[in-house]
C-alpha cells in the first residue's frame, strides 16, 4: 500500500517537476512549482517528518512560490506571453543533465546503501528530537541561520528600495 | 519488478536524483531569470529529499537529516528573496529579464 503511494506521488512529482522546467507560461510554471513542493512534503509526511512537511508548506508553497508570482506580476511583459525556451541551450542543457544523473548514477552503484524499508521508530517524535537538536549541538549554526536571514532582509531592502531613490 | 515491495532508501534517492536533473535542465535551457530560480528550488528540494531519507533509513534513525533540510531551506528562502529582489532591480533599470540580455557587466 505504502509503496504504491510512493510510486504515485514519484510520477506525479516528476511531471510537474518537468512542467516546470519545460512550460512556455512562466505563470503556469510558478504554479506547476507549487504542486511539486507540495508533493515533495507529501513525501516528507510519508517518511515521518511532520514538522518539515508543515515547514515546506508555509515556507516554500506560502513565501517562495508567492514571491515569484509577484515577481512575475511586476516584470509584466511576460505575463500572458508564452515565455520561449533559449532553443539552442535545449541540446546542451539535456546533455549537462545526463551527465549529472550519470555522475548520480555512478556514486549510487558504489556506495554501500542499507536495504530493506525504513527501520521501526516506535513512534519517536521527531519534531520534539529538531527542537533538541536545535538548541542544544546545533544551536550555533540555528543562530547563524538568523544572521543570514537578517542579512538577506536588509540586502533586499537596499538592492530594491536603491532604485527608488535614484528615479525621483 | 514487484510494484508491492517496501519502498527502501534507493528509491527515495533515484527519485532525488532525477528531480535533481530536472532542476539542473531547467536552471541551463531557461531564458527567463525567474525561471532559473525556479528551477534551483526544484535543485533545492531534491537535496532536501535525499536528507530526510538518509536520515530516516539509518539503522538508528535519528532528527539530524531533517535538521539539515531545515538550514537547506532557511538558505534557499534567502537565495529566493535575494535573487527576486536582483531581477526586480534589473528590470526596473533596464525593462530585461532574460539572462541571457543582462550584459551590463560582460565587458
Amino acid at each position: 500500500m505504502q509503496a504504491l503511494l510512493f510510486y504515485a506521488l514519484a510520477a506525479a512529482l516528476l511531471v510537474s517537476a518537468g512542467l516546470v522546467v519545460t512550460s512556455r507560461n512562466i505563470f503556469h510554471a510558478a504554479l506547476w512549482l507549487a504542486v511539486a513542493l507540495f508533493v515533495v512534503a507529501a513525501l516528507y509526511v510519508m517518511l515521518g517528518a511532520y514538522f518539515l512537511a508543515a515547514i515546506q508548506v508555509l515556507i516554500y508553497i506560502g513565501a517562495v512560490v508567492v514571491l515569484a508570482i509577484f515577481v512575475i506580476n511586476l516584470t509584466r511583459t511576460v505575463v500572458g506571453a508564452p515565455v520561449t525556451l533559449a532553443r539552442r541551450w535545449v541540446i546542451p542543457a539535456a546533455l549537462v543533465s545526463a551527465l549529472t544523473a550519470c555522475l548520480i548514477a555512478v556514486a549510487l552503484a558504489k556506495s554501500e546503501l542499507p536495504g530493506g524499508p525504513a527501520p521501526d521508530t516506535g513512534g519517536v517524535d521527531w519534531t520534539s528530537a529538531l527542537g533538541r537538536h536545535l538548541l542544544g549541538d546545533y544551536v550555533i549554526p540555528f543562530e547563524l541561520v538568523s544572521v543570514l536571514l537578517l542579512a538577506a532582509l536588509i540586502a533586499a531592502i537596499a538592492i530594491v528600495g536603491k532604485d527608488r531613490e535614484d528615479e525621483k | 519488478m514487484n510494484l508491492l515491495a517496501p519502498v527502501t532508501l534507493t528509491h527515495y534517492l533515484v527519485l532525488a536524483a532525477l528531480l535533481f536533473c530536472i532542476g539542473i535542465y531547467g536552471a541551463v535551457s531557461r531564458k527567463n531569470a525567474i525561471g532559473i530560480l525556479m528551477a534551483l528550488e526544484l535543485v533545492f528540494n531534491a537535496v532536501n529529499l535525499t536528507f530526510v531519507a538518509a536520515g530516516r533509513f539509518r539503522p538508528a534513525p535519528d532528527a539530524v537529516g531533517q535538521l539539515f533540510a531545515l538550514f537547506v531551506i532557511a538558505a534557499a528562502a534567502a537565495e529566493s528573496v535575494l535573487g527576486l529582489a536582483i531581477i526586480l532591480a534589473i528590470y526596473r533599470r533596464r525593462v530585461v529579464v532574460n539572462a541571457d540580455e543582462m550584459d551590463l557587466m560582460k565587458y
